[in-house]
């Protein structure tokens, strides 16, 4: 399976395993965005559920194509908050497109 | 996973799709572009492949709802190559443009 892990305007399509643990995926992260797994908070987007190192994402309810938040620490020790930019709306992007295929 | 493996695709409205090269290959217009070596017509390459560890790819004409549906689409793909036979779920405004990117990829 795999999942998607979305931060500001960056999708991370992830192949994993549901047996594969949270801390797992943070490394996987960890060789695509050289941030320190300690420093990664994954949160489960359509439960808004903060992902705990030690369990699986079976035990989480982590499920094939599901979205994942990842969000970083800041400067000041914190978690920063979940900054996902949506695409614009589709019939929106149209127009300023349109289709010269 | 390795950062060599992968490639980022970005759209038009500058979203940014990072998944594995083996994922984008189901495309055989990005196959050619990640097996030769200089830009061809409009494609950006930031660096070959061969020199830089995380390739680029710009699609001017690909909104980022449309190349996530594509990259959902290339793994879906991959799951069904190795028997993985699940149904593709396409929501129907979006079938004529995920046609028209679907052609000009090659996919």
């Amino acid at each position: 399976m795999y999942i998607r892990v979305k931060r500001s305007k960056t999708t991370y399509f992830i192949q994993c395993d549901p047996t594969e643990t949270t801390l797992d995926i943070k490394q996987k992260l960890h060789t695509l965005i050289d941030q320190p797994v300690n420093d990664q908070r994954l949160i489960l987007m359509n439960t808004g559920d903060i992902l705990e190192d030690s369990k699986t994402l079976a035990d989480q309810k982590v499920e094939n194509d599901a979205v994942v938040a990842l969000t970083l620490r800041k400067d000041d020790n914190e978690f920063e908050d979940v900054n996902i930019v949506k695409p614009n709306d589709f019939y929106q992007s149209r127009d300023t497109d349109s289709g010269n295929w | 996973m390795k950062r060599k493996d992968t490639v980022k695709l970005i759209s038009t409205d500058e979203m940014e799709f990072v998944i594995d090269k083996d994922a984008a290959m189901v495309s055989q217009t990005i196959r050619n572009m990640l097996t030769s070596p200089g830009p061809i017509d409009n494609w950006v390459f930031l660096g070959g492949f061969a020199e830089t560890e995380l390739g680029e790819v710009t699609f001017p004409e690909i909104s980022a709802v449309i190349l996530e549906k594509i990259c959902q689409y290339f793994y879906w793909a991959l799951q069904y190559s190795r028997g993985k036979e699940t149904e593709f779920h396409i929501e129907p405004e979006l079938t004529l443009e995920l046609m028209m990117a679907a052609n000009y990829l090659h996919t």
